[in-house]
Order: structure tokens, then sequence, then C-alpha cells
């Protein structure tokens, strides 16, 4: 076998701690920029790092990372509904009127955030090997955020991936339709409180499997 | 032969120029045409369509239509259990299916803090090179018979089978084993497997060799593929394509080895192949070589598998701290994430899936621009996606 | 075919006709997902060899085809083009549908999207089990629906009658 070597295969000489004060750096660097757009960041050490920004830096954010921290690498677009689910545990039937729970507290994730709806990005760096999300917050009242379009143009599609999943609209999307869900179709499935009806039918065993093999007895 | 008089020779050629203008002018002055590939056509691999507006021959804008595979994937895996999902998730990218598990096993062990036994690790990334092996080595074919040479994917058909084979003395299953737990892998290798592999590599290198005799010099292939469909490097960033896609674009970024989590990639040795044309013929180069690296990859792992249990300890009822967690790993079509978020339930809250080929195929509206129809087929066959992986 | 139409055809003659139809099955592969994959198995690699069995799986159009696979998730949106296909084809004709997706919504049984079987849509002759179902059990499908093929009575299928599964 010839020499196969890669040109920077050498993983080594990368010793750890490095990672996190670059995501120190790159999170200074961006609320720097992004003044008060810049909400908060959360850093998990060696691993990944998260920022909020303000809904109307969206756009800004996307910019400067792509500019200033080299992101040129466009990941995925997508949003979070933080509602927990009103039909109870995840196992459970669906039923038509689930009895009225004290509902849970809505607890956002990684680097906060207020409301229901949450926007997600994520970006990466390929001279930096290195990735970060980016989150905004959508008032529930309205909506809408800017479109990336002009910044990475592969975000039309996710943009309207999440139009149609969450029903989030995008300001100055070309061409905001569906994209995957017959164009007679209602709600938004990937809001928690969009039911699946098939669950309401039929009940998901639970866990373990309950139905007996053929031929076996109950004890 | 009747003989011609000069006048009438004259005449000939006088109508013969006006015919020729006559269908000169009905070639320039075309009216445009919609033309629908699809959803159910052999060229989309599929359910794609693509709609494309023609001037004459030249696409003049085209638009694929996707969501008649939509299955809702990111909706369903809110109900299901962690064990549930990843039988779910096998089925996205269906010819390598053991790959789609990985970065999802790898993310919920990332939130759990725990650790695959480096043995798992190892037959882990022995499988996710086979499911490279069983998926790429469909493509190799595959564009051939784009192109309309069928004996290629006839040998892809037949070489493959040996692949799945391994696949399935392992797994149980030819297309969607559900092996892999977080913590580890549920079984280990069966006995005589590590020397049949080494045997099946033989013959993966042979197909790739016919192949490469077969289509690489070919002068139809050259003239079909070559400087159609040409992505730059920059472009090809903003739309987020990747795998074999973004190195036939000239960029050398591969999650193998500039991310390695979880597996073993790092202590290979192996090269990262790129090429700098950009168009469909490089990226047929591209993942033609990377499907005999990777046989060299398994050959070396095989060799150097170390001992050991292939699970670590987790509890039996699988209880998800809460938290987030994106892991991506360069999966056969290109880098595969799940961005997971977890409450600490049994399921997780929300997962979202970063899939190759929807970032992939989002760059054809761009490239199809003024291409001619034929050269629609060779650019969708050497962008190579499959259509679970667009749709979920 | 009048007299077959018609339901007249001597039993000699009924029996010849079915064997003349059983091995000349054309099949037009409607390759959905996953099941496709194995479909294509069936019928382009040489250890499966769909052609030994006297189907042959190249129609140019649904319209010169007797049988459809239906292989795969079928979806809302892909319905009516479903419909459409077997509306084109010309009587008699025969459907299988392979994977548990095709036959009742299988993983995605509580899916928004996913149409939960594709017989709520069309009528199917033999449902082949599996996900996916190895080639083998297409090849049994196929073998099914021929021992099918040979015992019918041709006219019932332009009678329109209900088709009765023994
Ligand atoms: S039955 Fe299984 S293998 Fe077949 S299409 Fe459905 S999910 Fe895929």
């Amino acid at each position: 076998m010839t020499q196969l070597s890669s040109t920077d295969t050498d993983t080594s000489a990368e010793a750890e701690p490095q990672p996190d004060e670059r995501r120190e750096a790159w999170a200074a660097r961006l609320a720097d920029s992004l003044g008060n757009g810049y909400a908060e960041h959360h850093i998990i050490g060696g691993s990944d790092l998260w920022v909020r920004v303000a809904r109307d830096s969206w756009t800004d954010a996307a910019t400067a990372a792509r500019d200033l921290l080299g992101c040129q690498f466009f990941d995925w677009l997508s949003a979070i509904d933080w509602l927990p689910s009103p039909f109870g545990r995840d196992m459970d039937a669906q039923e038509d009127n689930p009895e009225p729970k004290a509902a849970d507290p809505m607890e956002q994730g990684h680097a906060g955030g207020e409301t229901r709806f949450q926007m997600v990005m994520r970006l990466y760096s390929i001279t930096e090997h290195m990735g970060l999300t980016i989150k905004a917050d959508l008032p529930d009242g309205d909506l809408s955020i800017d479109t990336l379009i002009g910044v990475y143009p592969g975000a039309d599609w996710h943009e309207r991936e999440a139009w149609e999943m969450f029903g989030i609209h995008f300001n100055n999307h070309p061409d905001l339709r569906n994209i995957y869900l017959p164009g007679e179709f209602e709600g938004n499935p990937l809001r928690k409180d969009f039911p699946l009806l098939a669950r309401r039918v039929k009940p998901w065993p639970g866990i373990v499997d309950v139905e007996l093999f053929p031929g076996e007895e109950d004890s | 032969m009747t003989a011609v008089g000069t006048d009438q020779r004259q005449q000939l050629a006088y109508v013969a120029t006006q015919a020729a203008d006559a269908r000169l002018n009905v070639e320039i002055e075309t009216e445009g045409m919609t033309l629908n590939i699809g959803p159910q056509h052999p060229a989309t691999h599929g359910t794609l369509r693509l709609v494309a507006r023609l001037d004459g021959e030249q696409v003049v804008e085209a638009e694929p239509i996707m969501g008649y595979l939509h299955r809702g994937y990111e909706k369903l895996a809110d109900v299901r259990t962690y064990p549930q999902v990843t039988t779910l998730i096998n089925r996205i990218d269906w010819l390598g299916s053991f790959a789609n598990e990985v970065p999802f096993i790898l993310a919920a062990e990332q939130l759990m803090e725990v650790e695959a036994p480096p043995r798992a690790a190892w037959i882990r990334t022995i499988l996710f090179e086979l499911s490279r092996l069983a998926n790429i080595s469909l493509f190799l074919g595959d564009m051939g018979m784009q192109l309309g040479a069928i004996t290629p994917v006839f040998f892809a058909f037949r070489d493959r089978e040996f692949v799945l084979n391994q696949i399935e003395a392992v797994t149980g299953g030819r297309f969607h084993p559900n092996f892999d737990r977080i913590g580890g892998l549920k079984d280990d290798l069966p006995k005589g497997w590590i020397d049949e592999t080494r045997g099946v590599m033989v013959k993966m290198r042979n197909f790739c060799d016919e192949l490469e005799d077969l289509l690489l010099g070919n002068e139809i292939f050259e003239a079909r593929t070559r400087g159609v469909g040409v992505i730059p490097a920059d472009v090809a960033l903003s739309y987020g394509l990747s795998g074999a896609n973004l190195r036939a674009s000239g960029v050398d970024w591969d999650m193998r080895r500039d991310n390695p989590c979880g597996l073993v990639h790092d202590q290979l040795d192996w090269k990262v192949w790129t090429h700098p044309d950009g168009d469909s013929f490089a990226r047929y180069w591209v993942r033609l070589q990377e499907t005999r690296e990777a046989t060299h990859m398994i050959e070396q792992m095989l060799d150097g598998l170390p001992g050991g249990p292939v699970m670590a300890k987790v509890p039996v009822i699988i209880k998800v701290p809460a938290g987030e967690a994106y892991v991506a790993t360069e999966n056969p079509l290109g880098v595969m994430g799940y961005y997971v978020v977890s409450k600490g339930d049994l399921g997780p809250f929300r997962v979202k899936i970063r899939s190759a080929s929807f970032n992939n195929i989002s760059v054809t509206p761009w490239v199809m621009r003024g291409v001619y129809v034929p050269d629609v087929i060779t650019i969708l066959a050497s962008l190579y996606f499959i259509l679970g992986d667009i749709d979920r | 075919m009048g007299l077959v139409a018609s339901g007249k055809a001597p039993k000699p003659l009924t029996k010849l006709l079915n064997l003349g139809r059983k091995y000349s099955i054309w099949m037009y592969q409607w390759g959905l997902a996953c099941c496709a994959i194995e479909m294509g198995a069936v019928i382009g690699s040489p250890r499966y060899d769909v052609m030994r069995l006297g189907v042959i799986p190249f129609p140019a159009s649904p319209r010169q085809a007797d049988l459809v696979v239906i292989s795969g998730t079928v979806t809302d949106k892909m319905v009516p083009s479903i419909l459409r296909l077997y509306q084109q084809m010309p009587d008699p004709k025969y459907v299988i549908s392979m994977g548990s997706c095709a036959n009742c919504g299988g993983p995605y049984w509580d899916s928004y999207s996913v149409t939960k079987g594709v017989d709520q849509v069309i009528p199917v002759d033999v449902y082949v089990p599996g996900c996916p179902p190895r080639p083998e059990a297409l090849l049994e499908g196929i073998v099914l629906l021929q021992e099918r093929i040979s015992n019918e009575d041709p006219a019932a299928r332009w009678r329109g009658d209900p088709i009765v599964v023994d």
C-alpha cells in the first residue's frame, strides 16, 4: 500500500484546552459586532457554542458569523416549539379530550429564551472546524423574522420548511410556499399542539410488547 | 443515380436552403415549454419531481418539487422513545442505513455522558464505512445507467450483495440494521467475519477498477460529464453542500478527519480526495476514490480491532438528561447531523434532522439555469441524492 | 377476446390462456422508498433475477403493464399519481403491494402525511410483508400471483366481480 496520509491528519497535536478559548473568543466577537442585539451565550467546553440574539439582529448575526468568524458553511435552519406537549407523556394515546392538566412550565434550552417559538440556525467554519448554533426568540403574536437568503442562498428551502412546519413567516422571502405537504394540508405539523390523529384511534401499546405470541398462555 | 441537369440542381439547392432557413427560424423562435419529469421517473431515483421551463433545448428554470416521500420524521421522533427513534431513522438514507444511526446515537451519548467502549467504536466505524460502500457502489453503477450504459448498474447490484451479506451477518438486516445502541452495539462480530470481509474488500476494489475501466476512460462518459454542472466552491458552501459534492469543488473538508467525534477515523491512515473542477465528472471521480479509500480503511480497522466488551453500562430503560446536543458525521451522502433536545424524558423533545441530500439538492435551481435537457439528468445523477434523505 | 369477456370460453381454452398470461407478466415498477432498492435487486441483481419467472420488468409505460408493484411508502401527496397510474393500466391488471409501508403504513403508522396502506386507494392482489421484504419474498409474491392467475376465470375481471381471495 502506498503512502495514504493526508495533508493534515495530525490531530494529536491539537490538545483540547484551546477550543474553549476559541469559542469564548467567537462569542465575544459576535457580541461586539451586534451590540444590543446580542442576548446571551452558552458554551459546553470542547463541544459546542450556543448564542442567542434578538430577532432584529438575526440577519446581522448571520452576516457577522460569515464575515467575522469565517462560517461559510450554511448547515441548517429550523425552529423549536418549546410548549410542553398538551397530549401528555410521549407514549400515551392522544385522546380527543385530554384531561386538563396543570400546564408544565415552559423551559427553554441552552442560551435561554423567553418565548414559545425560537429560531435556530447552525453555521460551521470549515477552516476552524468549529460550529455554532444561533437562536432568536419570536414573540408569540408576531411569528415573523427576516429571511437569510441574502446571506446564505441555501437558506431558501430551509425557510420554506420552517414556514410550513411552524407557520413562521419570513419577511422578504421571494417564494414562500409549501415544500413538502400538499397544498390543501391544514395545520403546522411540528407545533406541539398538532395532534397525530392515528394515535387517537389506536394507542401505542407501550414500552414493552404487550401482545402475546401465538400459542402463548396468558398467565 | 439519375443525372440531374444544372438548372434542376440549382433549383433543388434553392429549395434546400429555403427549407434550412425555415428550420432555423423555427429553431430560433422557440416557444417556452414546461417539461415535467417525475414524480416517478427512473432518472430521479425515487419520487422527485422536476419542473423545468425550457426554451428550445435549454433550461430556463428548473425547480425540484419534493414531498412525495415526506414521512414526518421530526414529528414522529417527538412521540417515540430513544430506541424507537433509531428504528425510524434507519430509513432516512436507505442505502447506507447504519450510518444514519451513528450521529443520533452519538448525540444521545453526548447528552448522557456515556462513551462506547473502544471495541464498539471500532466496529461502529467498520459498519459505518461498510454502509458507505453499500451506498456509493450503487451510485457508481447508477450514474452509468443514467448516461445510457446499462452494464455498470448490473455490476453494482452484483457486488453490492457481498457488502450487504457482511452487514447482514453482523446485524441481521440487509438494509435496516438497527444495531447501534446508546452505549455501544447490540452484539459482537460473528466468527469468521473478519476474514470474509477481507475477501469482500478485494472484490470491491476490483469493482472499482472495473468501473474505472468501463466509465472513466470512456469518451462518451467524459463528453457528457466534463464541464457539466460546475459548482464553484463558494456557491457550494453557501448552499450547504457537503460530502463528495463539496470535495469535488475543491474544498478539502471531511468531517471524518476534522471532527471525528466518537468514531475512530483519526486513528487510521487515509487520505481525503478532492478535485478542483466541480463538474459532474469530478463528483463521480471523487466518489470512486472514496470507495477505494473506504476499503483500505476497513482493512486497517480489521487489522487493528481492539478487544473488550461492546457495550458500556447503561440503564435498561434509557432516560436522557435534559440538554441539547448537535452531532454531525460524514455520511455517505454528506454531512448528516441530529440536533437533539432532551427534557429528561424517555423520548427526545425535539429532533432536528440535518440530512445531506436536502442541502445538496437545494443547489439545483442555481446550477440548472441554462443547461441543456440531457445535462439535467447528468447533473441530478452526479449530485446523488436519496429521496428519503431529502424528504425525511 | 369477446369470447373470454363474455365468459363463454371453454375450460381448456381458459386454462391455456391463463398459462400464457401467467408467464408473460409485464411488471411496472412503482418504486417509492427503501423497498424500491430491494425491488431493484430483484430486477437488476443476477442473484435473484426476476425474468426467470417469466416476468418482464421493463414496460415503457403503464399502458403496457399487467402488474404494478407498489413498493415503498405511499404518501398522501403521491396518491393521485398512483390512482392515475392504475387507471391507465389495461385490464386485466394486478397489483402487488410490497413492504409494510404499502401494506399498512408500516413504521409511519401514526404519521400525518403517510397513507395507511395503498389498498385504501386501489385493490391489491398480493401483499408482501417485511420492512423491507427480502428479494426472495417478492419472488414468492410473484409466484403466488402466478398461481392465482392460473386458477382464475379471466372473465371475472371484465365483469368486475369482487375479487375473492382464497
Ligand atoms: S416497508 Fe420498510 S423498507 Fe419498505 S419502504 Fe417502508 S420503511 Fe422502507
